[in-house]
């Protein structure tokens, strides 16, 4: 189909979605007028009901926290598939170590660069963990904080380099860390009805109000989100790395297309 | 307020989801095409914290501020990072899948793809002339 067909067939589309569409802009609230009466009820409620500070912590780990399990195997499904189509081309006999590609210069590294990154590194993990700790009386939490401490390890890499990067990580223990951090928060359900309590329960203490340690169960399935997070998002840049590379296969792609 | 800031968040959700479709549909480059589903999906972040925005409150964490002070909802927000999270994979997802046609298919135009057939003659009908086995 042609790319004039296309846009064609869009915009006949387009006009048929049309009035449905407007239907519901029209229908939709003022911007900034009135927030729904779910999100008010939980603003007014659980504070004290739950003794957190951060409702959006409090929604996704405790009072939908089902849907955040959901999501976490969602996030890890993807995972899975993008190292499974990229690894399984590679093939099992993939070296743990970096290797050099032939033919391509090594770009040395400004001493400025390695400084600041060894620097800014740890630094950078160590606030990823606060995140991650404060889920419940800050904004932050699990997915986030997880986030930060992948980017910690991503500044070694700018640092040391891949070889030195690669030496330091390894795939399995990234494994570990992301098929953990889905068991722990699956754990976070099913212990609690060990007890007689519902799935995902809040059967921990739940502490005092703008404390850290606030949210009983919570700061678990946190910790949980973080290390599966933190797992992913370094092993997906490992193996889009690892395909660059490509030493004992080289490919020719056959035609370049703008 | 008046009524172009009533209106205006809706219609940036609106704009950048259209303009996002508008590059899938016309897209002759998957890459493209996955920076295009990702502009229409900033269009729901735009969305969702639109509607759960309120004038004059506070986001919906009560440290400093105690418990009642109005605050927008908590709902589109939870709904947000949730969306940016599974976006953010499923964006690597589709980018490995777009590496896998370009090695099958030695392009990453959609309009030079063929299905793949189990005679190997996808990758001449792709026009490289190149087939590869799996």
């Amino acid at each position: 189909m042609s790319p004039r067909a296309r846009v064609a067939l869009l915009a006949v589309a387009g006009l048929v979605l049309l009035p449905g569409a407007a239907a519901v802009i029209a229908g939709l609230p003022p911007f900034g007028s009135t927030i729904a009466q779910y999100g008010a009820r939980i603003n007014a409620i659980v504070p004290e009901a739950r003794h957190v500070a951060n409702m959006v912590s409090a929604i996704n780990f405790d009072l939908r926290g089902l849907d955040t399990l959901g999501e976490e195997f969602m996030l890890l499904a993807a995972i899975t598939g993008t190292v499974v189509l990229l690894r399984g081309r590679r093939g099992e006999g993939s070296s743990e170590r970096a290797m050099r590609r032939p033919g391509r210069a090594v770009i040395p590294r400004s001493e400025a660069v390695v400084l600041a990154c060894r620097v800014a590194g740890p630094l950078t993990a160590l606030f990823g963990l606060y995140v991650v700790l404060h889920a419940t009386v800050t904004p932050g939490g699990g997915f986030q904080g997880g986030v930060i401490l992948a980017s910690g390890t991503l500044l070694i890499y700018l640092g040391e380099g891949y070889a030195g990067w690669r030496d330091a990580i390894r795939s399995h223990w990234l494994d570990a860390l992301e098929g953990g951090g889905a068991l722990l928060f699956a754990l976070c359900g099913l212990v609690p009805m060990l007890t007689g309590a519902a799935f995902m329960q809040n059967i921990l203490p739940l502490g005092t109000f703008r404390d850290l340690f606030s949210g009983g169960l919570m700061l678990v399935e946190n910790l949980g989100v973080a290390l599966a997070v933190m797992g992913g998002f370094t092993q997906l840049f490992l193996e889009f790395m690892e395909e660059t590379r490509a030493a004992d296969a080289p490919e020719e792609p056959g035609e370049e297309s703008a | 307020m008046s009524a172009v800031t009533s209106v205006l968040p809706y219609g940036v959700a609106a704009w950048l989801f259209g303009i996002g479709l508008y590059g899938i549909a016309t897209s002759r480059n998957f890459i493209h095409l996955v920076g295009c589903l990702g502009v229409c999906q900033s269009a729901t972040y735009v969305l969702l914290l639109g509607l759960g925005y309120r004038w004059g409150s506070i986001a919906p964490i009560f440290y400093d501020h105690p418990p009642g002070t109005p605050a927008v909802d908590p709902v589109m927000q939870a709904l947000v990072l949730t969306d940016i999270v599974v976006g953010a994979t499923l964006t690597a997802l589709l980018l490995v899948l777009t590496i896998q046609a370009y090695k099958r298919g030695g392009s990453l135009d959609p309009e030079k793809l063929r299905p793949m057939r189990a005679g190997g003659k996808s990758g001449r009908d792709a026009g490289s002339g190149r087939v590869r086995d799996a």
